[in-house]
């Protein structure tokens, strides 16, 4: 599902050189659950990032669920980024739009004919648990209910795999482990997830294979 | 899908606010001083065609023929070329049409020892010879002719006339060019603010894959609406005040200009109006810049 080939990435901030990845090579298949752990700053959006081709590597080659992510044309970029569902630390949710609307939103940008829609963005949000949430607006429910809309909105359109960049960061405990159960239930259904986090703890407690970056380099990668 | 799209657009104009209603208005501006210019030149334009219809060169006859002789006369007059057509007027039709002029003053007419109008006849130049040029050159031949006294027919005024409206048109053209750049300019910024308001939407639409297309067809969606907003006031406005004018304006062209009546745009020259409109819109939209594609 994702293969990474000695990627390199150097952020150029005026004249100052940042490396925030240095020759990272991996792979991670079909239907796994993997945690990439590592301090703040070790580079796991930047990681992350790249695989949606939200950046491009300074050196080496990334594909994703198909796609040859470095050579592809910008054309092509919306092809990778419907097979691949993101969620971040903040919901990111369209504030004047309500639940239901946040997730049909998704399907209706691409494309989906409309009586598919409903059906879809209901099931979705029943699966996150946000059925009786629909109509309320983003500000009247709680970070861990805007956290479910979010896993919603990236899971509707179906995608093969699943970046989650620490999306329990804002959440307290009780909030935090509902969304790591919600992951489970995702993998389980036979979505490969890749989840971002700088808590050593969770990394433990999850029991998954862990990539663990430090300083742009990967450590570790261990089952 | 397009009436999601047509919805967003319809959305981010309401967001615009303030600035998409004075873009839709600077279009409607410019659409109507285009336009205003573009009735009168009409206008101008019928009068013109009119005038130049009842144009007649009159050529003065030394003595009047015989009227075994009239048709010779009339062809050798009409074999100097570029003419159309010719009519003769005998000296007692010439008195004839007098006495019809003068009416109640009969009586003078009648007083007068002998007829002393000439006969004459009424030449209309061809098409092809009605320009300035054409028709003084048409005078210099008729004057050569022995049996002509005098020809009588100034083209000064038609030229004049046709200056105008050429005038007429590039004042309107120029202004209409500038404003057109200013709705242009409004609609762009009109957009662009948008466009900042549309920032999450964007972010959220190139994160899940939607193509660059329906990214941007909003955008251009929302120019368009505009424009055509803008177009639709204008044609509207210039309509009414047409109506309101219309009774102070007809009797005053028919006695400058000779027309009936004035004439507003046909359905063709509105739909250019309106389209021209959208398209100014529509291009400010496309002009906007958005953040770009990762
Ligand atoms: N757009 C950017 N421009 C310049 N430098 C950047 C940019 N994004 C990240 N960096 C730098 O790259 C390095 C890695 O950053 P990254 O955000 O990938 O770390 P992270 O592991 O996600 O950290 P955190 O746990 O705090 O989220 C850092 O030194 C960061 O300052
Ligand atoms: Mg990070």
């Amino acid at each position: 599902m994702i293969q990474l080939q000695g990627v390199s990435k150097v952020y150029r901030v005026g004249p100052v050189k940042v490396t925030a990845l240095a020759d990272v090579s991996l792979e991670i298949e079909k239907g796994e659950f993997t945690v990439l752990a590592g301090p703040s700053g070790s580079g796991k959006t930047t990681l992350l990032r790249l695989l949606y081709r939200d950046e491009v590597p300074t050196e080496g080659e990334i594909r994703v669920a198909g796609f040859d992510v470095t050579g592809m044309r910008r054309s092509r970029i919306p092809h990778l980024r419907r097979a691949v569902g993101v969620v971040f630390q903040d919901a990111k949710l369209l504030p004047a739009r309500n639940v239901y609307d946040n997730v049909a939103f998704v399907l209706r940008v691409l494309g989906t004919p409309r009586r598919e829609i409903t059906p879809r963005v209901m099931q979705t949000l029943k699966a996150v648990g946000l059925s009786a949430r629909a109509q309320a607006l983003p500000a009247q429910i709680s970070q861990g209910e805007q956290q479910r809309a979010a896993l919603a909105r990236a899971l509707v359109k179906e995608p093969a795999l699943l970046l989650a960049d620490e999306p329990t960061g804002n959440l307290d405990e009780a909030m935090a482990d509902e969304i790591l159960y919600l992951l489970s239930d995702i993998w389980n259904r036979g979505t490969t997830i890749l989840l971002a986090t700088h808590r050593a703890t969770l990394a433990d407690q999850l029991k998954r294979r862990t990539l663990v970056l430090d300083g742009g380099r990967l450590l570790k990668d261990e089952d | 899908m397009l009436f999601f799209l047509i919805g967003e657009a319809l959305r981010d104009l309401r967001r615009g606010g303030r600035v998409a209603v004075s873009a839709v208005l600077l279009i409607m501006l410019s659409l109507t001083a285009l336009g205003a210019f573009w009735v009168l030149s009409l206008n101008l334009g019928r009068a013109l065609v009119q005038w130049r219809d009842r144009f007649r060169v009159v050529v003065y006859l030394r003595e009047e023929p015989p009227a075994g002789q009239v048709e010779g006369l009339l062809e050798k007059i009409e074999g100097v070329g570029g003419i159309q057509r010719l009519r003769y007027v005998s000296k007692g039709q010439a008195l004839q049409a007098l006495r019809r002029q003068i009416g109640g003053q009969a009586s003078v007419v009648a007083e007068l020892p002998a007829n002393p109008l000439p006969a004459s006849v009424e030449v209309t130049p061809a098409a092809e010879a009605m320009t300035p040029e054409g028709t003084r050159a048409l005078i210099q031949r008729l004057s050569a002719l022995a049996e002509v006294e005098e020809v009588q027919g100034g083209t000064a005024w038609v030229e004049w006339l046709a200056q105008f409206q050429g005038l007429l048109q590039a004042i309107g053209l120029s202004l209409g060019a500038v404003l057109a750049l200013a709705a242009i300019l409004t609609a762009t910024t009109a957009t662009t603010l948008v466009l900042h308001a549309r920032r999450e939407e964007m972010e959220i639409m190139r994160l899940v894959g939607a193509s660059e297309m329906v990214i941007r067809l909003p955008l251009l969606l929302q120019g368009l609406i505009q424009g055509f907003v803008g177009a639709l006031m204008a044609v509207g406005g210039l309509y009414l005040a047409f109506r309101l004018a219309l009774p102070t304006l007809e009797p005053l062209l028919s006695v400058t200009l000779g027309l009936p009546g004035a004439a507003f745009f046909a359905p063709a020259e509105i739909a250019v109006l309106v389209g021209g409109g959208s398209l100014l819109g529509g291009l400010g939209g496309l002009r906007a810049k958005g953040e770009k594609p990762a």
